[in-house]
């Protein structure tokens, strides 16, 4: 996801106060409403995203970017970047964290593209594509986890507003 | 910038704008706010005591909010483009007046005229019934003549060519993407290394466009309208601009908008789309631009989505639907990546 965990919370609580329980009467299914704004509000307070995910993702990343390091170990122009440090996070850090690290260690991928765009001339071509080759799995890794917790889109059902 | 969301006190702030542009008294009925688009606000205005033949008119009044998808906007390339398409063949309403002045309604405003007819659905479920066969082939031939019309226009004469002098066929691809680069500068909530690689492949292999035409920027099912077969307008040029042609090609045959068929759009077989497009517009496409555009688009709508999610998360917009939306970065980041790596 790409939006905070409050936010999306607030975001459909604020949804069912202003556009469901406004149009809606029946007073079953107004308490219906209140009681998922309740749990909501629960989850808003105890859960955020899952630090599996995350941890995946992180995992993916200083792969590929331990595998880079070793690539260029002897390259005379070799990149001057901020790897990520500390060694492999774990479960028990917090999801604020993990998130961190996880943006952190898409700006130094970035950075390598940066390097990589600059330099891939001056390289043995066989290196030019294990550096290519390494830099793609690990964006790949990334988005490809991302699918793997998707559920189905319901754009047909957005746009309509009726089930499918 | 505060904009008029009372009905009651809008149609008063339109009657009296009317009424000075027009030096007559012009009277406002009950406006309707359309639901649909995330972006521009769309209502129709029922108008009476304008000059000319149009005394008693529907009108459509388009707003851009600060809190819209695109946000900030301006009413200008969406009226230079009406203006320039008049009498083109290409079906478009025609533009009254315009203006980003925030002091008038709270918003930058485009008024034009209203069409007959209503938009075909984009987005189908799985298993939803095809088109009736004439119907579909009908309507997606006037689909292709339409675009091929609107990439033959002379716009170097019109009041559009002021969106991008000194654009060539040479540089084109590489002003639209350096375009699209800055705008997700905006929108990224975090970074994103596989938009960046994009970004910098799509700037590599930029083709020559065969010639720089007007471009719609999101031309496709759901952004036309329809009567008995008749596409009475195409609808929705906020993201207009000058650029390759192969670009709106590049959009209109994104899988998303294929509705589970294997139709560009839902209307159009691809090889016949493109030997049509060819035969009226005038040049041969070059199917390696259409993937560069393919993969291009897929991009722009990873953007759109960065740009939905950002705009939920500033508390600008609180529509769930845009939250959905940008759930969806990842799958037209892969799907861009893999349409990237399939090019020869």
């Amino acid at each position: 996801m790409n939006n905070s965990f409050p936010r999306l919370i607030d975001g459909m609580c604020t949804t069912l106060r202003q556009e469901v329980l406004s149009r809606l009467d029946d007073e079953f299914a107004r308490g219906q409403v209140f009681g998922v704004i309740n749990l909501l509000n629960t989850f808003k307070v105890r859960a955020d995203w899952s630090a599996g995910f995350l941890l995946q993702q992180i995992s993916a990343q200083r792969k590929a970017l331990d595998a880079l390091a070793d690539l260029t170990a002897e390259l005379t122009t070799t990149p001057v970047l901020a790897a990520p440090t500390g060694g492999a996070p774990s479960a028990l850090s917090s999801i604020g964290e993990l998130l961190t690290l996880r943006d952190d260690g898409n700006r130094t991928i970035g950075a390598w593209l940066a390097w990589f765009d600059d330099s891939r001339v001056d390289m043995p071509p066989e290196t030019a594509i294990s550096i290519e080759r390494h830099l793609l799995l690990a964006m790949r890794a990334e988005v490809d986890i991302e699918l793997k917790n998707a559920p189905r889109p319901l754009f047909a059902e957005m746009s309509s507003g009726q089930e499918a | 910038m505060n904009l008029v969301s009372d009905d009651a006190l809008l149609a008063r702030k339109i009657a009296a704008y009317l009424s000075s542009q027009t030096g007559g008294r012009v009277e406002i009925g009950a406006i309707k706010r359309f639901p649909a688009g995330f972006s521009w606000l769309t209502y129709l205005v029922p108008v009476a005591g304008l000059p000319g033949d149009a005394g008693r008119c529907d009108l459509i009044l388009r707003l851009g909010p600060d809190y819209g998808l695109f946000a900030p906007y301006s009413s200008m390339p969406e009226a230079l483009a009406m203006r320039s398409l008049e009498g083109s063949g290409v079906p478009v309403p025609r533009a009254f007046w315009h203006s980003d002045d925030t002091s008038i309604f709270g918003a930058p405003f485009l008024f034009c005229e209203k069409k007959a007819g209503a938009p075909m659905v984009a987005w189908v479920p799985p298993g939803s019934p095809p088109l009736d066969e004439n119907f579909r082939r009908g309507i997606a031939e006037q689909f292709i003549d339409a675009l091929a019309n609107l990439h033959r226009v002379p716009w170097q004469t019109k009041p559009i060519a002021s969106l991008a002098p000194g654009m060539t066929p040479e540089n084109a691809a590489r002003l639209s993407v350096e375009d699209w680069e800055n705008r997700m500068s905006r929108w990224a909530m975090r970074p994103y290394p596989l938009a960046d690689w994009g970004i910098r492949w799509l700037k590599a292999h930029a083709p020559v466009a065969p010639h720089v035409a007007i471009v719609h920027g999101d031309y496709r099912t759901g952004n036309f309208l329809e009567v008995d077969g008749h596409i009475t307008a195409i609808l929705d040029w906020e993201l207009v601009h000058l650029g390759d042609p192969h670009e709106d090609l590049g959009w209109a045959s994104l899988p998303m908008y294929m509705g589970g068929s294997k139709l560009i759009s839902r209307l159009a077989e691809p090889d016949w789309f493109y030997e049509r497009y060819s035969e009226k517009v005038g040049f041969e496409v070059s199917m390696t631009s259409v993937r560069y555009y393919q993969a291009f688009s897929l991009l722009k709508l990873a953007a759109t989505h960065m740009a939905a999610a950002s705009c939920f998360e500033e508390g600008r917009f609180n529509d769930m639907r845009m939250p959905a939306m940008g759930s969806q970065i990842a799958t037209c980041l892969r799907q861009m990546a893999k349409t990237i790596e399939s090019t020869p």
